[in-house]
C-alpha cells in the first residue's frame, strides 16, 4: 500500500498526526493548482483551506484502488474551482467591462502587480497571465499536464473525460498559451 | 506520406511529448520541418512546454498548513503557545550559544575564588569592593610567591642537573673504547690517571648535591635515580 494511503488509513482511525502529514505533503501542489487556476494568491489560498476541509469530510470515499491520493485529491481540487469558477462568473464579467475603463484598470493592476511579482519570476507571470486569457477547459488541461506534472490516464481521471478529449484539449490549449505569450514577447529559449 | 498543417496542428502535442511512432514522426518531421507556417509553431510550442516543464512550484503560504489543521482539527492553541514559547529557546540551541555559555562559566569559575568569595557559604559582605579588593591582592600575591617558589625550585633541581652530567658523560665514553693494555707496569697510559681524578670530583658534586637537597625538599626524590 502506498505511504498516501495508509496516512488516509490512520486518518480515518482518527490518527490526527497522520492527517497532518497529508496534510503538510499535499498543501503546495493544491495551492499550486488554485494559484494557476485562479490566478490570485489570496484566493488560492482561500481555495486551498476549502479543498482540504472537503477532503477531510470525504476521506471515507476514497478508495485506492481507484488510483493514487494525489489524482484524488487533485479531482476534489478541480471539482471544487469549477464550482468557484462558475459561482464567480458574474463578478468577473463585472470586472472585465471594469477593466475597460482606464483608470479602472490601472487601479487593478497597480493593486495586483506587487503580489505577483512577490511570488515568482518574470516567466511565471507571463504564463500565469496568458493561462488567465484562455478557455477554463484548455486551462485546467495544461495545467495538470504541463504545471502539475500528471499523465494522461490521470487527467483522464480527474476530469472524467475521454482520452481523445483530453490530448485535444491539451493540445489546443498548448498552441493558444504559445501564441499568446508570442504576442507577450516571451520567445523559447 | 505527406502531412497537411493541420495534421501538424493537431498532432503537434503527442511530437512535443515524444509519443509519436517512428512513422508518423518521419512524416511530422518531413512536413514541419520545410514549413514556413508550421515550423515556428512547433519550435514555439516545444519551447513553451519545456519552459513551463522547467518551472518549480510556487511555495505556500508559511500558515496555510496551520489554517487547514485550525479548520479541520480544530484550534490547536496550546500547541501554537508551546512552539511559541520553544520558538524563543530554539536560538539558543546551537554550538555557538553553548560554546559562549561554557566559557562564561569557566570565567566565573576562575574570578569567583579569585575574589574570595565562597562557594558554599556566599556572605554579603563578599560583594563590598573593599573585600573585594583585598581578596583579589591576597590571591594576585600569593599566585606570584607561588610561581616564584616554582621557577626557584626548577632552578635548583636545574643546577643539580647541569652539575652532575658532566661527570656522568664522560665516564660512559671510555667504556666502548679499547681498554687500555693491562699489563703495563709503568702506568704510562692515560686511564689509570683519569679515573681517580674523575672520582674525586664526583665524590665533591655528589656532598654538594646532598647538601642541596637537603636544602630544597622535595629535591631528594628527583637527584636520587
Amino acid at each position: 500500500m502506498e505511504p498516501d494511503a495508509q496516512l488516509v488509513q490512520q486518518c480515518l482511525r482518527g490518527n490526527n498526526s497522520a492527517w497532518e502529514e497529508l496534510v503538510r505533503r499535499h498543501a503546495r501542489r493544491v495551492f499550486n493548482l488554485c494559484y494557476r487556476f485562479t490566478g490570485n494568491r489570496t484566493e488560492a489560498e482561500d481555495l486551498s483551506q476549502e479543498v482540504f476541509l472537503r477532503v477531510y469530510r470525504t476521506l471515507a470515499s476514497y478508495r485506492s484502488i481507484h488510483g493514487g491520493f494525489p489524482t484524488w485529491l487533485t479531482s476534489v481540487s478541480r471539482n471544487l474551482l469549477i464550482d468557484h469558477y462558475r459561482r464567480t462568473r458574474r463578478e468577473r464579467l463585472t470586472d472585465s467591462l471594469d477593466d475597460a475603463m482606464p483608470k479602472l484598470e490601472n487601479k487593478e493592476s497597480s493593486g495586483r502587480r506587487p503580489d505577483q511579482h512577490a511570488l515568482a519570476g518574470e516567466l511565471s507571470l507571463q504564463v500565469q497571465d496568458a493561462l488567465g486569457k484562455i478557455s477554463p477547459d484548455l486551462r485546467e488541461a495544461v495545467i495538470l499536464r504541463d504545471l502539475q506534472g500528471l499523465e494522461y490516464q490521470e487527467i483522464q481521471q480527474v476530469l472524467q473525460i475521454p482520452e481523445g478529449t483530453v490530448k485535444s484539449r491539451i493540445n489546443r490549449g498548448r498552441i493558444e498559451l504559445a501564441r499568446l505569450l508570442d504576442q507577450m514577447g516571451l520567445r523559447p529559449h | 506520406m505527406n502531412w497537411t498543417c493541420e495534421q501538424i496542428e493537431t498532432r503537434l502535442s503527442e511530437y512535443v511529448d515524444g509519443s509519436l511512432d517512428a512513422s508518423a514522426l518521419s512524416a511530422f518531421e518531413g512536413h514541419a520541418n520545410g514549413c514556413q507556417r508550421c515550423a515556428p509553431l512547433v519550435a514555439r510550442v516545444a519551447g513553451i512546454v519545456a519552459q513551463m516543464h522547467a518551472l518549480e512550484m510556487l511555495a505556500e503560504p508559511p500558515q496555510l498548513a496551520e489554517q487547514i489543521l485550525a479548520r479541520t482539527l480544530g484550534p490547536r492553541a496550546n500547541k501554537a503557545k508551546r512552539s511559541g514559547v520553544l520558538d524563543w529557546f530554539r536560538p539558543m540551541i546551537q554550538p555557538r550559544f553553548a560554546y559562549g555559555a561554557v566559557s562564561v562559566l569557566v570565567t566565573f569559575g576562575v574570578m569567583i575564588p579569585a575574589l574570595g568569595i565562597d562557594w558554599h557559604k556566599p556572605k554579603l559582605a563578599d560583594l563590598r569592593p573593599i573585600n573585594i579588593y583585598r581578596a583579589a591582592d591576597r590571591e594576585a600575591h600569593l599566585v606570584y610567591a607561588r610561581g616564584a617558589k616554582f621557577v626557584s625550585d626548577l632552578r635548583v633541581v636545574y643546577e643539580i642537573q647541569s652539575r652532575l652530567r658532566p661527570e656522568t658523560e664522560p665516564q660512559s665514553a671510555p667504556d666502548n673504547e679499547p681498554q687500555p693494555t693491562k699489563s703495563s707496569p709503568s702506568g704510562t697510559t692515560n686511564g689509570p690517571q683519569k679515573n681517580p681524578r674523575g672520582l674525586n670530583r664526583a665524590r665533591q658534586f655528589s656532598s654538594a648535591g646532598v647538601v642541596l637537597a637537603s636544602a630544597v625538599p622535595g629535591a631528594c626524590e628527583r637527584i636520587s635515580p
